[in-house]
């Protein structure tokens, strides 16, 4: 491979020292085999900056902490190589998200929040019994769950959205897929009128507009616009049995 | 809890305008390529064209100027009105370089410009009542044929990516599976409406009206 000396244009901002206006900032670095945004940036902050503030935990599309913005679309800086980008390779932090420094965001908060908000949690009367069976449930159905819950939040669908972006109370995929998540799972006794509540609303999932910018940019690829779609059924259904 | 916002939520209200929006759309789509259909038959001759179709018209009309009304409305309120609403949005489109993105702007424009074309088109359409073979020639022989050529390319762009919307919101289908089939359709569509307006354009008209 021909060794390519690497430009990063990487968006520095520390709301720590305000005096300091939000810039763009260059580095250069030459490339190696197999180089991820995550060794890159490693490096950089190593060899050139140690101020540099960005996050990672696991290195492997896991751990939903690495999102930012490369060349204008989220993505996972771990899962991404320098090799499937051009020589100029700009950074940004996530937007919608609180800027903890650089491109570091603090996404914890944003998904407790709305965790809380939409009880993301399954609502049953049935007593858990340590010493029974575990409960039965058909492969399809568990695969549908799975599907959803396949979800590392990393905020990436919520970047790429238009509607988050502009209006800031709106719930975006990652909630959007954590509800169809609930609405599937036959534990979960709460009727979707109740779910209605939160979701059927302008915050909730008409407020999407289907720009599936999520859909396409989800990091983990899963089926966004199927998992809206549905929610968006369930509720209009809601509305229109009036209960 | 914030008391303003509390009491003016209604999720019931926020999902039927969203049932608004999609019925008045999926009713002005239908219109839209039914009035095409009807209006194509040109092609066959002027006695297809001017079968008595009264009734038709005399419902249509206030239906349609009433579902673009009630479409308007409930279309264009999520639009970015704020001047930094529209800045967030444009800058955030420019920065991800996604059509599907971009496509909600090209709704948006489309849509303000069906409106105004619309309007002028029925109007001239009243104004000169009522509908006729032979007016209709000397119409679009007598300037109006890039008029309506304009009109039937945006009503088509808007009715289509709204359909494409409309799929993608609603159905079970992924959109990487349908999408051709709306591009071939919106093709049909404009180049039906095409050959129309090009055999009005070349009809000899009885003389004393052109
Ligand atoms: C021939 C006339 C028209 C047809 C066939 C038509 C059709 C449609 C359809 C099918 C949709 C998708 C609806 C949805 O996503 O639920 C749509 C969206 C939209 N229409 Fe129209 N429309 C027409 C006229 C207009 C007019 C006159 C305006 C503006 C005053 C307008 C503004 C919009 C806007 C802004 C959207 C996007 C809404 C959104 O994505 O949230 N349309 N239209
Ligand atoms: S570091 Fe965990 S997902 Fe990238």
């Amino acid at each position: 491979m021909a060794e390519r000396l690497l430009t990063f244009d990487i968006f520095r901002y520390n709301p720590a020292t305000p005096e300091i206006p939000p810039r763009m900032q260059e580095f250069q670095l030459e490339e190696t085999v197999g180089m991820s945004l995550f060794i890159a940036l490693n490096r950089i902050r190593e060899e050139q900056d140690p101020s540099l503030m960005f996050d990672f935990v696991c290195r492997a599309a896991v751990c939903g902490s690495c999102g930012m913005l490369i060349n204008g679309r989220p993505g996972l800086a771990c899962k991404t190589l320098t090799q499937d980008l051009g020589e100029k390779i700009t950074l940004m932090p996530l937007p919608v998200f609180k800027l903890v420094g650089d491109l570091s965001v603090d996404t914890g908060v944003w998904f407790r929040y709305l965790n809380v908000r939409t009880e993301a949690w399954i609502h049953t009367d049935q007593v858990f019994d340590p010493k029974g069976l575990e409960e039965r449930m058909d492969n399809p159905t568990a695969h549908r769950i799975y599907e959803a819950e396949r979800c590392i939040e990393c905020g990436c669908c919520i970047g790429a959205c238009a509607t988050a972006n502009m209006r800031e109370d709106f719930i975006g995929a990652a909630f959007l897929n954590r509800i169809a998540r609930f609405l599937i799972d036959p534990r979960d006794e709460r009727p979707a009128a109740h779910i209605f509540e939160v979701v059927g609303t302008d915050e909730g999932v008409f407020g999407c507009i289907g720009l599936m910018a999520c859909d396409d940019l989800c990091p983990m690829e899963i089926p966004l616009q199927g998992q809206l779609a549905y929610v968006r059924r369930k509720m209009a259904l809601v509305a229109l049995r009036g209960k | 809890m914030i008391l303003q916002k509390t009491l003016a939520k209604s999720p019931r209200l926020e999902a039927w305008m969203e049932l608004l929006e999609l019925a008045s759309g999926l009713f002005l789509l239908g219109f839209l390529q039914f009035h095409l259909f009807n209006v194509s038959s040109i092609i066959l001759g002027p006695a297809y064209f001017d079968h008595d179709h009264n009734w038709m018209v005399y419902t249509g009309i206030p239906l349609v100027v009433l579902a673009i009304g009630v479409h308007g409305v409930v279309a264009m309120r999520k639009a970015p009105w704020q001047f930094q609403e529209a800045r967030i949005f444009l800058q955030h489109s420019k920065r991800l370089a996604h059509l599907d993105t971009w496509a909600w702007l090209v709704q948006i424009i489309t849509g303000f410009l069906v409106l105004i074309l619309a309007a002028i088109h029925i109007f001239s359409v009243l104004h000169n009542w009522p509908i006729e073979a032979v007016k209709s020639t000397a119409r679009v022989q007598g300037g109006y044929f890039s008029f309506l050529m304009l009109l039937l390319l945006v009503a088509e762009i808007h009715a289509m990516v709204g359909l494409y919307r409309i799929m993608v919101k609603w159905s079970w289908y992924k959109r990487q599976k349908f999408t051709p089939y709306l591009v071939y359709s919106t093709m049909f569509f404009v180049g039906l409406g095409f050959i129309t307006l090009l055999v009005f354009y070349f009809r000899s008209l009885p003389k004393g009206l052109s």
